[in-house]
């Protein structure tokens, strides 16, 4: 299954990520798992320089902003 | 009931001076600033310089740069500073850009020098910089032994050259100079250009109604809501109101209620520089110079704005509107409250504690800094309320800088990155660079002279460098 996680500190950027991307996955009726890393330990391991960021099966795809749903159902589309 | 009453008015009394047209014209500005600041500067073109090959010169300078354009809400500044420690320049770099960002950010900056005056802001953005630098070295050599570990496959963080595009440096530029425009109190600025009077009947009326509803107090620092004023703050309602339609999902694209939104916010700036004046039966507008100079930095703003790709000016208006929610809310509660405790609070207290410029006064103000925690910005109101209870400008300067770094919140997020052992050190560093700004800040304003303060200055200098170069030579005796 589809391994989705956004990195943020648990502001209202990492919270618009999430629901945006569970949009995403909505119109594509797409199964995937959604996971939250607010431990700033294990976001250092992904190299990224901003929050909010998504990854999508360990590749990060996006740091920093927030993509539209378009944007993330092409990068689910191309990771599946 | 009567005390209640009486907390009542002193906060809606302080709300009102608070959202009063010149805060509005530093405020509003200073939200899209930062929001194109973290929209449209990319992180790359500044944190390139930071990697472990810079040296000293460029490292800690670019840190300093970074902490001011580029991070001014925690959740960018914690990640940031996570990366330069881990990956780049190593623990100096990183600290003085865990200093600076709080305290050298544009909008705590501009509220600064609007709520409390140039020399404050100036005083901190210079004191700021020093001490962010000298902490930044004391850490690195302090903590030297860490430094040696780091990782070969880092420097693919800060590999990445970018540069800050021409349109988006336009808008940037613009939006400095609408703050600027609205703000500096200088003539042309200042001179009344137009005036003409428009017979209405009610201006008048509403006015004396709303003295009435909010009694104010000018020696208390309380102004009171003036006709403009209320008119102001039904624009910034109405302004609320669409921008939670039309800025919300902003990253999707615009709807109309964005453009509804941005056109009111427009007319606020405008409405904000001109002078609206009741009279019996009539109401008089005033325009003076500002008026145009924020007419024409707005022009400039949306010329260069419509030049940039829509992913760029979207990403930047939604950082903005999320400053606004994360911010705004919290500091009309927070000055609300501050006016209530206004009330309560005797000035022969504070005078006592830290009326004059002594080492225990400045120490108190760091300790009250450290340990009561403020929400971004609100910490200039409550500076502005001791300033006028008697606290003296040094142990409030002390305060200014220490409140903002020290953050309990953000402290725990810095241990989780650095350990407890180094947070405790850098706290103990803040709070003693702290003392010493607020000494030096508060020698100058008692008028001690330049020769006295160079000699201050250059003492606490002097006595940093050899803190610096005596760790260092513990360090090779160490290695040897």
């Amino acid at each position: 299954m589809l391994n989705i996680k956004i990195l943020g500190s648990g502001c209202a950027n990492c919270k618009k990520l999430e629901a945006v991307a569970r949009q995403a996955t909505q119109n594509l009726n797409i199964q995937a798992e959604f996971e939250k890393i607010t431990d700033m330990g294990k976001m250092m391991t992904y190299d990224i320089l901003a929050t909010p960021a998504l990854v999508i099966n360990e590749k990060v795809v996006s740091s920093g902003k927030i993509p539209t749903v378009a944007d993330i159902q092409g990068w689910i589309s191309t990771a599946q | 009931m009567d005390l209640v009453l009486k907390l009542f008015n002193g906060g809606a009394g302080s709300l009102a001076s608070y959202l009063a047209a010149h805060v509005l014209l530093c405020l509003l500005p200073a939200f899209f600033i930062a929001g194109a600041m973290t929209a449209l500067i990319p992180k790359a073109s500044i944190t390139h310089w930071l990697g472990r090959h810079a040296p000293v010169y460029v490292s800690y300078p670019a840190a300093a740069l970074a902490g001011s354009l580029i991070a001014v809400c925690s959740c960018t500044i914690v990640p940031l500073f996570a990366g330069v420690y881990r990956k780049g320049a190593g623990i100096g770099p990183a600290i003085t850009f865990l200093f600076f960002a709080p305290a050298g950010n544009i909008m705590a900056l501009a509220y600064t020098g609007n709520i409390l005056g140039a020399e404050f802001a100036i005083a901190r953005l210079i004191l700021c910089l020093i001490f962010g630098i000298g902490i930044g070295l004391l850490m690195a050599t302090l903590f030297w032994k860490d430094d040696l570990t780091h990782d070969a496959q880092a420097d693919a963080l800060f590999a990445e050259k970018a540069s800050v595009s021409g349109p988006a440096l336009g808008v940037l530029l613009s939006l400095v100079a609408l703050l600027i425009a609205g703000t500096l109190k200088l003539w042309p600025l200042t001179a009344d250009l137009i005036s003409f009077k428009v017979p209405l009947f009610w201006p008048q009326a509403w006015q004396d109604t709303l003295f009435d509803w909010v009694p104010y107090d000018a020696s208390k620092g309380e102004e009171g809501v003036s006709f403009q004023g209320s008119v102001l703050i039904a624009l910034l309602l109405m302004i609320a109101a669409t921008a939670k339609r039309g800025l919300d999902n902003i990253t999707e694209g615009a709807n109309n209620w964005t453009w509804v939104a941005l056109g009111l916010t427009a007319s606020t700036l405008l409405i904000a520089s001109m002078r609206l004046t009741p009279e019996p039966g009539t109401l008089a507008f005033t325009f003076t110079g500002r008026v145009f100079g924020v007419a024409l930095t707005m022009l400039s703003v949306g010329y260069f704005a419509r030049k940039l790709p829509a992913e760029d000016w979207q990403g930047w208006l939604w950082e903005a509107w999320r400053f606004v929610k994360q911010i705004f809310v919290v500091l009309v509660v927070g000055v609300f409250i501050v006016g209530m405790v206004r009330q309560v609070i005797q000035p022969e207290w504070i005078e006592s504690l830290a009326g004059s410029n002594t080492v225990i006064a400045n120490a108190i103000a760091v300790g009250f800094g450290v340990f009561m925690y403020f929400p971004t910005l609100v910490e200039v109101p409550v500076a502005r309320m001791f300033l006028d209870l008697g606290m003296h400008p040094g142990p409030l300067l002390a305060y200014l800088m220490a409140d903002p770094e020290l953050s309990l919140q953000s402290m725990l997020m810095v241990a989780a990155v650095i350990g407890r052992k180094k947070t405790a050190a850098y706290v103990g560093l803040v709070a003693s660079f702290s003392i010493v700004a607020g000494l030096l800040f508060g020698a100058w304003v008692d008028g001690t002279g330049w020769l006295t303060l160079g000699a201050g200055m250059a003492a606490s200098l002097a006595i940093t460098a050899a803190i610096y170069q005596l760790i260092r030579y513990q360090r090779k005796q160490t290695a040897s």
